[in-house]
């Protein structure tokens, strides 16, 4: 079979590679070689989604174990089920809509679309190891470009951004490589892999005592929940969003935030079911946290990037909710969840960069009447908007719903503040909305030209999808259903409802 | 006796090497003086062969048990012959060394290297006090070895008085624990103890004070104090050289005297003696030397002194294996030590490179270095390598070095250690990027591009930068080479 | 009667005075004079030991610490040489040129 993983994982550094060798000033060639790399990942990941046989809770598109490094056991293996299956295709879609979204950089061309390149090798291998180590080497990988690309292509405050965001994620992955580290030593077989480690935590797995399981669950969360970002963790995301170029702004809210949920349910669930269970509550304690806190946060910004940044982290907490309950409801709602964010917050950003192109600055108060200068770039709007706060037959409904029905059950308290939180979107959303785009008209920004169409281009797919999944979700639902309800018994049921 | 001298090969080879050059000076004109580094090297490189066919042996001890032979002495012969070859081929052509005597220059590195061997076998007290000074003094005489530097001379003397003092400290903890165990050999007072009750005070007494002399061989708190000085003062293609070489010969010392004396075989593997706390000891240290190293690092402004407290802070994440004292912790060592080697050299050669076109060792010497021509974009490629793979970040090949250091600390369950030598490293990540940072978000302060410079240190630069990253991907062939490294 | 004790407090004195050296002298040439203190201090734990343990190893590693200090003294004087022709003083707490 061919190699789809290995393929879309490397593809792209072998696009890098070409980028590098391309000779100076042919910016043009270089965004087509950028471009011309990531359709065929689009085609894969269609390819993908076609093939993926949707009753299968395993692994499939397996590839390996193949030895790596034999001393340690470490192996080459890769491999997808419904949780990473979403994951490779938002990621496939963000990552084309971010090479057109980079149209515009003029600064080093070269460098910056052959470390954009280098990205997506890192993100594609994150969502399909299967080997710990490998994974981890993945998760670092994705750091050192992300570094560049805020630093060097980023705001005015870039180099702090950047430099929180490296130590913050470095931080979270230290602590995964202390834990991945014990599992070594203390698996039967000493092995990295992420499948027989999961078979092992069946029985209790590797750590007999129970006070080191939980230190290692915490650990592995804390790296998690630094890309999540989770509160209190969170203070790098306003910092980089803010200052990171629109398609790195994308990637980073499209992808990589998925990267701690994903984690979480790849590692911390299946490697330590009794610990999660442990954890459940405040896991659904720190999702509530999340939603309001977020929520509360983007009301009070005056950047309209910022604001995004924060209905993130809100919309991050719908995620830790769900996958509280240890449902197949709760579970299914953080998947689904994870994809609709991704597909939401990538168009809100495009958005954002769209206006942020054209006046050079993202004040919210600073616009005013923009329905009038700019009408499809407002309807376009008006549709992401109320994506993001949920409205019923657009794809957030369905997967915050499917996040308060899992939470509920067993934290309905929780829950319950936690809806309050969608009023709270729906605040900030419309009170933005009506800054920007209502009222009296700023003279100054009478003459600007409308939403032009390669802009149109990178918008229209995440509104077909966010209008098909909002339709009719179980398009999506199927593809990660049968491996939500595995996940679910694997980890047993909550003993007591908590709050 | 004839047996002997085939454990003693490399050395001797070493040494004929050192007894040629000294006579080649008195016959020699001032004229031919490039043929030192030639012969140098070409007796450096025998000597790495004379070691691979070696390699097979089986462990012994020769010359009535001053020295012995096992794999973890083949491996660091490798090592220091590796950290010599790429001293010869930095200094040879470094404008900073124009001045010096290149007859004396590499005729004394050749010794030094000749040293760090013997201290790697040594088995003896008297033949590891021996070695440590010949080591140390041919670093005093190379480190003052900028004649007419006010910076050179006064970075020799206070390497000197350190020394000195350490070595007398060392001196008298022999003594003691000579005393107390009526031997002089690593074995002999491993037996000893086992065997016998001794004073716990008293040996604690000799432990530490012998630790004086092999933590200032390696700079590890409370003997690092001449490292930043003796870094910044010394030409800088004797600091790389410094900063991997006698270091690496430090920690095989180091692991000679806690794995050959003080600590025992059991039917679980290696364990350290009861009687005092050595864990708790080195682990004590270890924490001190990585957290002092890293937090002064961040306040640096010469790179010199940036790198000199960055070895410090690696002595630390060494030392910190050495707390696991199992046979993970002989591999993790050297493997690190080996792949320290690659990068810090690499750094260090970036900075000569750099320094000696820009005329500066300060860390804004750097300022827009990508920007500085198609040469200089390459190089600050080089660099940022270095940088990360000091840092420790996949796929460089520094991570690999961590996950060995930190696997062993894991494996014998010191997992407070191990986070906060992990939380060292996240730190560590600040002063490394900032050079990076400069390097790439910065402008150059003028608008002098670099020239490509002589072709054997753009070669080295790129060799040793493609190993690094070579190493982080493919480390299975050196994790089997290192994997069987097995004391006495 | 002189027991082992007696020689092992003398060289302990001998030894401490050289570390007091060591710490409170600024003076490059006395710190040196300290330090070969230090190891005639050693030396003499040294041939102590050796007679009580009845073993030449302790006698002969005597030797070469004697040696060892004299060629740490030839190497030392003449960087000290260096430094003073350079600076015109010897005095560790007026030589701070490096400092970072």
């Amino acid at each position: 079979m061919f190699p789809y993983l290995s393929f879309m994982t490397f593809f792209p550094l072998a696009g890098a590679l070409l980028i590098a060798l391309t000779p100076k000033g042919k910016d043009n060639l270089v965004r087509w070689i950028a471009l011309l790399t990531t359709l065929p990942l689009l085609v894969a990941a269609v390819k993908i989604f076609c093939l993926f046989d949707r009753s299968l809770s395993t692994m499939q598109f397996v590839e390996g174990p193949y030895p790596w490094i034999s001393t340690f056991n470490i192996e080459y293996f890769m491999g997808i089920d419904g949780l990473s299956v979403s994951m490779i295709l938002l990621t496939a879609l963000v990552s084309t809509v971010a090479v057109l979204a980079s149209w515009g950089i003029q600064k080093s061309v070269k460098s910056y679309f052959a470390l954009l390149l280098l990205l997506f090798s890192g993100m594609f291998g994150v969502f399909s190891a299967l080997d710990f180590f490998l994974f981890y080497v993945f998760w670092e990988v994705m750091l050192l470009p992300m570094y560049f690309l805020i630093g060097i292509w980023g705001g005015p405050r870039r180099e702090y951004a950047a430099i929180k965001f490296f130590l913050y994620t470095l931080l979270g992955s230290v602590l995964m490589l202390l834990v991945m580290l014990s599992f070594y030593f203390y698996s039967e077989g000493h092995t990295f892999n992420l499948l027989l480690l999961a078979d092992q935590a069946k029985q209790l797995g590797p750590f007999t005592s129970t006070a080191f399981r939980h230190a290692c669950w915490l650990g592995l969360f804390i790296c998690f929940a630094i890309k999540v970002p989770v509160f209190p963790f969170h203070t790098w995301l306003p910092d980089a969003h803010v200052e990171a170029p629109t398609a790195i702004s994308v990637i980073l809210a499209a992808v990589l935030l998925k990267m701690g949920v994903y984690g979480i349910m790849r590692i911390c669930f299946p490697l330590f079911p009794d610990a999660s269970i442990y954890f459940s509550g405040m896991i659904a304690a720190l999702g509530m946290i999340n939603i309001v806190y977020g929520a509360l946060c983007a009301m009070a910004q005056k950047d309209f990037k910022k604001l995004i940044a924060y209905s993130s982290v809100s919309h991050m907490g719908f995620c830790l909710l769900g996958m509280s309950s240890m449902t197949a409801e709760g579970f299914n709602g953080t998947v689904l969840q994870m994809f609709n964010h991704g597909t939401i917050t990538a168009m809100l950003f495009l958005l954002v960069g769209v206006v942020y192109d054209r006046a050079h600055h993202r004040e919210i108060n600073g616009f005013g009447g923009m329905a009038t200068i700019m009408p499809r770039y407002s309807a376009i709007t008006t549709f992401a908007f109320f994506a993001a706060l949920g409205l019923p037959g657009l794809s957030g409904f369905v997967s915050e719903v499917l996040c308060f029905m899992g939470g509920f059950k067993n934290y309905p308290i929780y829950t319950i503040i936690s809806v309050s939180g969608v009023v709270l979107t729906a605040a900030y959303m419309l009170w933005a909305f009506q800054r920007v785009f209502l009222g009296a008209v700023n003279e100054k920004y009478k003459d600007f030209d409308d939403i032009n169409m390669r802009e149109v281009v990178t918008l229209v797919p995440f509104m077909i999808i966010v209008l098909i999944a909002g339709v009719y979700p179980k398009i999506a639902l199927d593809l990660f259903n049968s491996t939500m309800t595995a996940l679910s018994h694997a980890m047993g049921t909550l003993p007591v409802a908590g709050l | 006796m004839k047996q002997d001298l085939i454990y003693f090969l490399p050395e001797l080879i070493v040494s004929i090497t050192v007894l040629f050059l000294f006579l080649l000076d008195c016959f020699i004109g001032k004229r031919s003086r490039r043929i030192f580094p030639v012969i140098a090297f070409i007796g450096i490189a025998a000597m790495m062969l004379a070691n691979k066919s070696s390699s097979p042996l089986p462990s012994a001890r020769f010359f009535s048990d001053m020295m012995v032979f096992d794999h973890v002495s083949v491996l660091f012969k490798y090592i220091f012959g590796l950290a010599g070859l790429i001293a010869i081929v930095i200094a040879n052509g470094s404008h900073e060394l124009e001045k010096v005597d290149k007859a004396n220059y590499f005729t004394l590195l050749t010794a030094l290297v000749l040293g760090m061997m013997l201290l790697a076998n040594a088995h003896h007290f008297l033949m590891i006090y021996l070695s440590l000074e010949m080591v140390s003094l041919l670093s005093y005489i190379l480190t003052g070895s900028l004649q007419g530097s006010r910076r050179s001379s006064e970075a020799s003397l206070k390497y000197v008085i350190y020394g000195g003092v350490a070595s007398g400290i060392m001196a008298y903890g022999i003594s003691i624990l000579y005393g107390l165990t009526g031997s002089m050999t690593l074995t002999g007072v491993a037996e000893f103890l086992r065997m016998n009750a001794v004073s716990k005070t008293a040996l604690y007494t000799s432990v530490l004070m012998i630790m004086a002399g092999f933590g200032f061989k390696v700079a590890s708190v409370p003997f690092h104090m001449w490292c930043p000085d003796v870094y910044e003062g010394a030409p800088t293609p004797f600091t790389a050289f410094l900063s991997v070489g006698p270091k690496a010969a430090g920690f095989a010392v180091l692991l000679r005297f806690f794995f050959g004396a003080l600590s025992q075989t059991t039917t679980s593997g290696i364990e350290p003696i009861k009687i005092i706390g050595l864990p708790a000891l080195l682990g004590g240290l270890s924490i001190a030397t990585m957290t002092l190293g890293n937090l002064a690092a961040l306040q640096q402004k010469s790179m010199k002194r940036l790198l000199a407290y960055s070895s410090i802070a690696h002595a630390g994440y060494m030392l910190l294996a050495l707390v696991a004292l199992n046979a993970e912790a002989v591999t993790g060592v050297i493997f690190y030590l080996s792949v320290y080697l690659l990068m810090n050299l690499g750094a260090f050669l970036v900075l000569i490179i750099v320094g000696d076109q820009l005329g500066s060792e300060d860390i804004s010497v750097f300022q827009g270095l990508s920007k500085r021509g198609p040469f200089a974009a390459l190089l600050s490629i080089v660099m940022t390598v270095f940088m990360f793979s000091l840092t420790g970040i996949p796929p460089m090949a520094g991570f690999i070095g961590k996950f060995y250091l930190f696997g062993s600390v894991i494996k014998s369950g010191h997992y407070t250690l191990a986070v906060i030598g992990m939380l060292n490293s996240v730190v560590s990540l600040y002063y490394y990027i900032r050079v990076v940072k400069i390097m790439y978000f910065d402008e150059p302060v003028d608008g002098r591009n670099l020239t490509t410079p002589m072709v054997s240190h753009a070669s080295t630069v790129f060799a040793l930068a493609l190993l690094t990253i070579y190493l982080g991907l493919f480390w299975n062939g050196l994790a089997n080479i290192v994997g069987q490294a097995k004391l006495f | 009667m002189i027991l082992l004790s007696h020689y092992i407090v003398v060289s302990a004195i001998l030894f401490s005075i050289g570390v007091i050296g060591v710490l409170c002298r600024r003076n490059a040439l006395v710190i040196f004079m300290s330090v070969e203190i230090m190891l005639n201090a050693a030396n003499l734990a040294f041939i102590a030991f050796a007679r009580e343990h009845g073993g030449m190893e302790g006698q002969t590693i005597a030797f070469f610490v004697m040696a060892l200090a004299a060629a740490e003294v030839a190497v030392g004087l003449g960087i000290i040489m260096a430094v003073f022709k350079k600076q015109g003083t010897i005095d560790l707490a007026k030589i701070n040129f490096l400092k970072g």
